[in-house]
């Protein structure tokens, strides 16, 4: 009996102690002494790989605040602990939810300027109005504060930004018989509204036809910004910021849901786009299997940094510049203005930090030209500001240069709420009309019942 | 009283630990579920009561027809093939195959899926109906000068049923071979000196003596499935479209992609009042009480 006892009771004791171990650790203190007797203050920073040079940059500005501390004669050092990120966005975004709630999430949370909405409306994140006042951010190209203001304050301090250009392939354009003039004048042409998307589809179907690539065009196989940008090329609306609500502009999404049928219906795209895996698109493109990719300029570092070329493995900028070509979204209609989006990537405040004065320091230390210079010539990505855009590490690579003034075409995606909802639905939409289970017409009404079952008040419908 | 404390104290040291388990890790989510249904907590992850809000918009959901007729072909001819295939598996290896060790081999093969991780399982599928010239099927294709297939979009629910309907039927595998192991062997030597047949000794020996196991198993499986989701989420993720979406999924997806808390909620509490009222139709119907007790046959 003693014995029965005497497990029993120890088998709870274990089970109570594995309970225990579920629950919360504790983390590391934020507060620690050093040799020179000053307090270091730790500020965690999160972003999602694989760009981790935009939690580094944080960790070299701490540097520079350091300085300034000790200058100042504080007692304070801060210690930048950063974490990178790898999964989905929506896990990203979940994480960070959750992590909030348990008291564990990052001082500087860094995500896509869209998220905005959300982060601002759960009371995740803190207004940053005074960033947009302070030195380092008076050159800020000036749209770009439009990507992160919402309900009237600024919730992000701009870490960079990009163009989602079109990659059309050169080695294709010179078999169809075009001189090296004619295709390296191609994005010009575009810049024009000379060559608009009607003739984008027409060079597709014809390189398809004589058999020079398997698909005219591919682009991204799963949600995301891209598709929007066609609303806007369509003169549509996604969303009226003073009743802060989503737009459905009916006229606008057929229009583009048009689009996606016709190249669908033409064969010009993979049937099974919207199925595949990342991996397969890069393949596809980089081993010139496609003529035009709706791709970002990022893109650059991710061919650089796997081996998708069947033979060459990893793929250089030079080598991409020789064989690909980026130009501008046509515009849907002839002399029309083309169009791109960007999409700012921007750090976000948690609304829990105890340090907000030493973490808004360190964002304003991190908007360094040199700085932001190094990640968006690493990363292939824009920045933010005129004095990093003038940086000679900037300037000095030509890949960039030569999508910098497609920032005077860009467009966002809006900051609400309810946005991803949106997007998810019109991926839907797309992909039905795309795998040809559905008309255009069909699929808008669809997506109109759709829309206001998810948004509800929240969607506004222009007819 | 001191007697009354006598009586329950060492059951209340041996149960106690798992009371506290099953209420903190079932009890607890099924009353968390229930209360969040009549929220719309969303990203803001904030408790604010809408009354029956969630169940109009899901009686309302467009997609929710598909989403319930894609359940119930899912559930439904997963369960066949669970049961039915578990059963044969149960029979070939238990009584056509009498060597033991023979038996348990091929036993372990079949378990072998379930013991590696579903990402592991699934890849296999997925290479399987992988749509270029490369995936099993299409190379089998390729033999034969077809051209490759996209399986996974053509056909989303059959890849779907055959995976789960595989790796389902070792559970009724297993349960089924012990419950023929415990049939008395005199009653088999007794069927094949009468010159009984193979059918008739399976049809009217075993089947009759295993019906609380098919009954059990039918149950469980029916049950779990109802509310499975992961490898419909790693091999099609509910796709193309909502083709392959069934209620588990959707209330996942609704939860834990558009980040309404609420709403996935409201659909699981009707995924938990479902399987009460089937279970409570089965206990009823198929009068499970008596099947609990010991074995007729002994």
């Amino acid at each position: 009996m003693k014995k029965i006892t005497a497990s029993v009771l120890s088998t709870f004791i274990l089970a109570m102690g594995i309970l225990s171990g579920c629950g919360k650790t504790d983390q590391s203190v934020g507060s620690e002494s050093n040799e020179d007797k000053s307090k270091v203050v730790t500020i965690e920073a999160q972003t999602a790989a694989p760009e981790i040079t935009r939690v580094e940059n944080l960790e070299k500005a701490a540097e520079k605040l350091n300085e300034e501390l000790k200058q100042q004669g504080k007692d304070i050092r801060v210690k930048v602990k950063t974490n990178l990120f790898e999964g989905s966005w929506e896990e990203y975004a979940k994480q960070f939810m959750l992590a909030f709630k348990a008291k564990k999430e990052p001082d500087i949370y860094a995500t896509g300027h869209e998220n905005i909405g959300w982060l601002a409306d759960g009371n995740y994140i803190l207004p940053l109005d005074e960033l947009k006042k302070s030195k380092e951010y008076s050159d800020v190209f000036s749209t770009l504060w439009d990507s992160v203001t919402y309900k009237g304050h600024i919730w992000g301090a701009l870490q960079d930004t990009e163009a989602r250009p079109v990659f059309y392939n050169k080695d294709v354009l010179r078999k169809l018989g075009w001189s090296e003039e004619q295709i390296n004048n191609l994005p010009e042409k575009v810049k024009n509204g000379e060559f608009t998307l009607d003739d984008m589809t027409k060079l597709a179907e014809e390189a398809e036809a004589k058999g020079l690539v398997q698909f005219g065009i591919i682009h991204r196989p799963v949600d995301g910004p891209d598709f929007h940008v066609m609303v806007y090329n369509f003169g549509g609306k996604l969303y009226d910021p003073e009743e802060n609500k989503i737009v459905l502009d009916k006229k606008a999404v057929e229009k583009q849901l048009n689009y996606y049928y016709e190249i669908a219906q033409k064969k010009l795209i993979p049937g099974n786009l919207t199925q595949m895996e990342w991996s397969s698109i890069h393949k596809a493109v980089v081993n010139g299997k496609a003529l035009f990719y709706y791709g970002g300029i990022w893109n650059v570092f991710n061919w650089s940094q796997d081996n998708f070329h069947e033979k060459l493995g990893k793929v250089d900028e030079k080598w991409i510049n020789e064989h690909f070509g980026m130009m501008l979204i046509p515009a849907a209609e002839k002399g029309g203005k083309p169009i791109t989006l960007s999409h700012p990537f921007v750090y976000t405040v948690s609304s829990q930090t105890e340090h907000l004065e030493l973490v808004k320091r360190l964002l304003e230390l991190v908007a360094n030209p040199a700085l932001q210079a190094e990640h968006d010539v690493k990363t292939f990505h824009l920045p933010v500001t005129k004095s990093a855009a003038e940086h000679p590490d900037f300037k000095a690579n030509e890949t960039l240069g030569n999508v910098t003034y497609m920032l005077e075409y860009t467009t966002f995606i809006p900051n609400h709420e309810g946005f991803p909802k949106y997007s998810k639905a019109v991926f839907d939409a797309i992909q039905a009309v795309e795998l040809g289970k559905k008309t255009p017409k069909e699929a808008l009404k669809d997506l109109e019942v759709q829309l206001k079952n998810d948004l509800g008040d929240q969607l506004k419908i222009v007819e | 009283m001191g007697s009354v404390l006598k009586k329950w104290k060492l059951p209340a040291i041996m149960l106690g630990p798992f009371i506290v388990l099953i209420f903190l890790f079932f009890f607890l989510p099924v009353v968390l579920i229930a209360i969040l249904a009549f929220t719309s907590m969303d990203s803001a992850m904030r408790w604010d009561f809408n009354g029956l809000a969630n169940f109009q918009k899901l009686v309302t959901d467009p997609n929710i027809l598909l989403i319930v007729k894609n359940t119930v072909i899912y559930v439904g001819f997963t369960l066949l093939i669970n049961v039915f295939f578990g059963l044969v598996l149960g029979i070939l290896t238990t009584y056509f195959i009498q060597k033991e060790s023979v038996g348990l081999f091929f036993r372990t093969i079949w378990m072998l899926p379930r013991i590696s991780p579903p990402v592991v399982y699934v890849l296999l599928w997925l290479w399987f109906f992988d749509p270029s010239e490369y995936g099993v099927l299409n190379s089998l294709r390729a033999i034969f000068h077809m051209p490759p297939k996209e399986w996974l979009t053509t056909h989303p629910m059959v890849a779907v049923i055959l995976a789960n309907g595989l790796i389902g039927a070792s559970f009724g595998m297993i349960i089924f071979s012990s419950a023929i192991k415990s049939i008395p062997k005199d009653l088999f030597y007794a069927a094949n000196v009468d010159g009984a047949s193979q059918w008739s000794i399976i049809k009217d020996i075993i089947i009759p003596a295993m019906r609380w196991p098919l009954m059990f198993v039918t149950l469980w499986q029916f049950l779990s499935l109802l509310t499975s989701y992961e490898y419909i989420l790693l091999l099609t993720n509910g796709g193309p479209l909502f083709e392959s979406e069934v209620l588990a999924l959707y209330s996942y997806h609704k939860a834990f992609r558009n980040f309404e808390f609420g709403y996935g909620s409201a659909i699981s509490l009707v995924l938990v009042l479902i399987a009460l009222i089937f279970s409570f139709i089965m206990w009823k119907l198929f009068g499970m009480k008596k099947m609990m007790g010991s074995s007729r046959i002994e």
